[in-house]
């Protein structure tokens, strides 16, 4: 085995698996961005996964599957948007809840839809010409998916909106200090409900590629447990889209050497591996940034109301 | 705390249409999802067919029981009037026992357990002898010489299962290997579709798998690879690539206790040594693709041009040692086994002397691998 075909295996499989925890950073990113943990990713992409594999499944289009999912996934946060922004709920017991709802629910109306392949899924694509190139070509532009390649450039787009637009300025205000951001006629309330918004859309979609693409039919629980690797992605990015990147191929190319390396190592130490790499990450940044929470939101977790304090 | 909740409402739900006549009311508690298309899923097929065959029969379920909370589940199911509980996971087995002692005139069944009481029994329905006749087909169809396998967890029931399919594959081909990956857990597809694309990264091209969901059948026919399901039918996941596979017919042990249960030949007081050890021949396992498609006519031509020497059967074609194997093991009065004389294991120990069959305690207790088998393997023993 040369070293090459290790390397286009790894950075290849990374991309893949890579691919719906990338989409599921972003939108939690921009939700706890804008102060609000939203801890139901989870519930929220198996519904995501669910709805995209029964309309993909019944019109025989992947694609409009992972727009409805993407309607979904909005739809949930919207719950917890009105539970933690309207009504102050705490945001971890309402993201918990969304989790266990969205487990529930997606079980509930799933059944009938197990055990059935997909008719359509999501095409891969290669890039012509590019695919080419050697090392380069194989590695990262043969066989993809197209929403791989949409959450790389959705990253760097939300990048710039988060530091360089107003937009973006508004949002981590909101997330900073709710009050100084209401004092300078900033809308907490309609910033907060979108951007949460806005994490469900990404985390349905990140559910939709599960189940059209990644892995093109339903099973109950299918998600398992990915939406809670995406919390914890979203603190080992520090909030940050593009380390968001970082995070995630990192992670993935963790999960498959975890498999790849099980012929050298023990596997129980393996399948470790990724986790304890993202706790050992994660303490490394918390004594290097002692004292200021590494990019954390100041206000994250709590909830805004007009003239207190 | 959701499944436990969604449990609750099952249970309630189920308590209110059941009390209909019939005087046998049978409850399921599962340890997954009815909807896993693995092995809740598959009791729960079971527990259908066998609730529509009997109108003297009527059963109740409750899904998604973590393990160490079966005994509240047991309770609330003895208290709507069960007198029959089937308890379908490992983990159940000490609580199954001791609500055994508390309910005397409740007739138990654990699966896959070995800890018995006078009203409880255990069963199970084994897959070992459908491996080695996948393991035979494998073999055939290999290029590569690399066979891949995706475990669940490296406990004796898949390392068994792993022995047999390699003692086939070898039959057919000695010289080939079978690469196994372990992912422990029993439900998680991405994982299976990770440690599946590792294996091809290493050049397996012939795939067979432990895992409750169809994953490794779909990955390896995404790569244009041959595969063989496991638990459920898997044929309509990738008509051109699933070979055969493994199919569990709860069903068959359900239907016989349950009317033994019903003509008064199981009592709560002689269930001691009432233990269901069910293989092909008692009709619990199937080797097939789908029901009755033992192997898939795509590769029937390859099967039928791979020519072994048999020392019994003289030259013979894959697709007929297949058959010929099948017959030996699922008729009545089975004249072959897997695990036949001499074994060595992989640290070249002899494990099964020249001549001789395994008994069931020994395959249930198996954690030693076969010569042919390449990885990890948690357990194996040193001596």
């Amino acid at each position: 085995m040369d070293w090459q075909s290790w390397l286009i295996g790894i950075v290849g499989r990374a991309l893949a698996f890579g691919t719906p925890l990338l989409w599921g950073t972003l939108g939690e990113i921009y939700a706890e961005r804008a102060g609000v943990v939203n801890l139901g990713v989870e519930g929220m992409m198996i519904l995501g996964a669910f709805s995209a594999f029964a309309v993909a499944q019944s019109t025989g289009h992947p694609g409009l599957g992972i727009m409805v999912a993407a309607v979904v996934g909005g739809v949930a946060a919207l719950i917890h948007a009105f539970l933690t922004v309207t009504l102050r709920a705490n945001q971890y017991v309402s993201g918990l809840a969304l989790t266990m709802f969205g487990l529930g629910l997606a079980g509930l109306l799933g059944r009938g839809w197990e055990g059935i392949p997909l008719r359509q899924p999501l095409p891969d694509v290669t890039i012509p010409g590019l695919a080419k190139i050697p090392l380069l070509g194989p590695m990262l532009f043969e066989g993809q998916s197209i929403l791989t390649y949409a959450g790389l450039i959705l990253a760097v787009v939300l990048w710039i909106i988060l530091y360089r637009t107003r937009w973006g300025i508004s949002i981590r205000s909101v997330g900073e200090s709710p009050a100084t951001a209401d004092a300078l006629g900033v809308n907490v309330f309609l910033i907060r409900y979108l951007c949460v918004m806005f994490g469900g859309v990404l985390a349905g979609v990140a559910g939709g590629f599960l189940s059209v693409d990644y892995r093109p039919s339903w099973t109950e629980g299918m998600t398992a447990g990915m939406g809670w690797i995406v919390i914890a992605l979203t603190i080992f990015a520090a909030w940050d889209p593009l380390q968001a990147i970082g995070g995630a191929l990192l992670f993935g190319a963790l999960y498959h050497l975890s498999y790849r390396l099980q012929a050298w190592l023990p596997p129980e130490l393996l399948k470790l591996m990724p986790y304890a790499f993202a706790i050992l990450v994660l303490a490394i940044a918390g004594l290097g940034g002692a004292g200021r929470r590494r990019g954390a939101p100041g206000a994250l977790g709590v909830p805004y109301a007009r003239g207190e304090k | 705390m959701r499944r436990l909740v969604a449990s609750l409402f099952v249970v309630a739900v189920l308590g209110l249409v059941g009390l209909a006549a019939g005087n046998i009311k049978a409850g399921f508690i599962y340890v997954g999802p009815i909807g896993d298309y693995g092995w809740t899923f598959a009791h729960d097929q079971a527990r259908q067919i066998v609730d529509e065959e009997f109108d003297w029969l009527e059963t109740v379920y409750v899904e998604s029981v973590p393990e160490g909370q079966a005994g509240t589940f047991i309770d609330q199911l003895v208290a709507q009037g069960c007198n029959v509980i089937f308890t379908t996971s490992f983990g159940f087995m000490d609580e199954t026992i001791e609500a055994a002692a508390r309910y005397p005139n409740v007739i138990f069944a654990h699966c896959s357990g070995f800890k018995r009481a006078p009203n409880s029994a255990t069963y199970m329905a084994d897959f070992y002898q459908v491996y080695y006749l996948n393991g035979l087909m494998a073999g055939a169809l290999t290029k590569s010489g690399k066979i891949g396998y995706v475990g669940a967890f490296p406990i004796p029931e898949l390392k068994r299962h792993i022995n047999a399919f390699t003692i086939g594959v070898r039959t057919v081909n000695p010289n080939a290997e079978v690469h196994v990956r372990w992912i422990y857990e029993w439900f998680n597809p991405a994982a299976a579709k990770e440690a599946a694309e590792a294996l091809i990264a290493e050049g397996c091209d012939v795939f067979a798998f432990t895992e409750d969901s169809p994953t490794v059948v779909q990955v390896a026919a995404e790569h244009g690879l041959p595969s063989f399901g496991h638990y459920s039918p898997m044929y309509d996941f990738a008509p051109e690539y699933v070979v055969s596979g493994q199919i569990v017919h709860w069903e068959a042990i359900y239907r016989d206790f349950l009317m033994k249960v019903h003509d008064g030949i199981y009592n709560p007081t002689n269930l001691q040594h009432v233990d269901y050890w069910w293989l092909l021949s008692q009709g619990a396992v199937e080797v097939g693709a789908k029901p009755g498609m033992v192997i898939n006519p795509a590769f029937e031509d390859d099967l039928k041009a791979v020519v072994v020497n048999d020392p019994m059967l003289g030259e013979i074609s894959v697709y007929d040692l297949v058959m010929t194997r099948l017959h030996q093991m699922g008729d009545p009065g089975v004249t072959y086994d897997p695990f036949q004389g001499p074994i060595y294991d992989r640290q070249g120990k002899l494990r099964v002397p020249e001549g001789c069959w395994l008994s069931a305690d020994s395959l249930v207790t198996m954690e030693w691998a076969v010569e042919g088998v390449v990885g990890p393997w948690p357990g194996e023993p040193t001596e």
